[in-house]
């Protein structure tokens, strides 16, 4: 079974910006969800929501991770 | 359901049948939280580790909220939590041994933490006051649970792997009968909670259990409606079957090791 890396961004307040706070590995969305909330849980976020690193598409940069996992998703 | 329950006016009866709904509930959840605990190493994954840390600790916060509830019926809850016997705790029988593989804690999450769910659910709609407030927060979390129990679940069962899909199918199976009968219970008690507006009757939980669980364990092969209540040997004073927690498990739930540290 092959594991995606979801990147997972939150805020902490309704008017803060959406910041990324890390990522976790997981088979399937549903997965990622829980995983997601339950890893970066030392907050009391107003709102997380996690990508699927693959479908980040990469603007400017051609090296670092989100430029290998959009290579990697459409290879 | 209806208006909240004067719990000062309770009769003796109507009140021993609160406080057996309770303690089943919050010590399920105490021996829930030490079976997830197990899994923190030793899980698939480093998340799924950490989830059932998380988890873990959720149900060891549901248990504490629920112990205190026991106040309002003029109960110490830090003698509740600390003092009884093994032979008193009240928790889902499918909870007296530890899991013994992520087979089993997976069925669990769907199974047992699905039944304390639907219980729960219908606590949080009933007539007494302190679980119309408190227990919804708990219903919020337990969705995590339920969707990791879903898709682990969704996973072992059509997995390549023969072992992976029967390991799955006798713990699912293991654990119904018991799990059905603590749900469906209409003894006395039962039905003097339904009567006080507390909580469901047991066919509607029963119902509810079915309807929640029927798509899950169909994928391992079980068939959720053919599946009876275990009720040989039925405590009414625990409501649920013979049998306790294993020793060890129940050492925990108290923390009897380290108590002479305990300073308050």
């Amino acid at each position: 079974m092959h594991e995606h890396v979801y990147d997972v961004f939150a805020r902490k307040d309704r008017g803060d910006p959406l910041a990324h706070i890390g990522y976790i590995d997981a088979l399937d969305d549903e997965t990622a969800r829980v995983y997601a909330w339950k890893t970066y849980d030392e907050q009391n976020w107003f709102e997380m929501c996690i990508v699927r690193r693959s479908a980040i598409i990469p603007v400017n940069r051609t090296d670092g991770p989100f430029a290998r996992g959009w290579k990697d998703g459409h290879e | 359901m209806s208006e909240h329950l004067d719990v000062r006016a309770l009769a003796d009866g109507e009140r021993a049948a609160l406080r057996r709904l309770i303690l089943g509930l919050a010590d399920s959840k105490r021996i829930m939280g030490i079976r997830y605990s197990d899994w923190l190493l030793g899980a698939p994954s480093i998340e799924t580790g950490i989830a059932a840390s998380s988890m873990s600790q959720d149900e060891w916060g549901h248990a504490r909220l629920l112990y205190a509830m026991l106040k309002d019926l003029g109960d110490d809850p830090v003698a509740v939590e600390h003092e009884r016997p093994d032979e008193a705790y009240a928790s889902l029988d499918a909870l007296d041994e530890g899991f013994p593989d992520w087979a089993a804690v997976v069925a669990g999450m769907v199974i047992v933490d699905g039944a304390l769910t639907v219980s729960l659910n219908a606590f949080s709609r009933g007539s007494f006051e302190p679980a119309t407030t408190r227990v919804p927060k708990m219903l919020g979390e337990e969705e995590f649970h339920a969707s990791l129990g879903s898709a682990w679940y969704r996973r072992l069962a059509t997995s390549a792997s023969n072992e992976a899909t029967g390991l799955l199918r006798r713990a699912t199976e293991a654990m119904l009968p018991t799990t059905l009968a603590w749900l469906g219970v209409e003894d006395a008690a039962a039905r003097t909670l339904v009567d006080l507006g507390v909580t469901d009757r047991g066919s509607q939980l029963v119902a509810a259990f079915r309807d929640r669980v029927r798509g899950d364990v169909a994928q391992a092969g079980v068939d959720v409606d053919a599946q009876a209540a275990a009720t040989r040997g039925w405590d009414e004073g625990r409501g649920r079957g013979p049998g306790h927690p294993d020793a060890d498990a129940a050492e925990r739930a108290r923390g009897d090791r380290n108590r002479m540290l305990f300073v308050e």
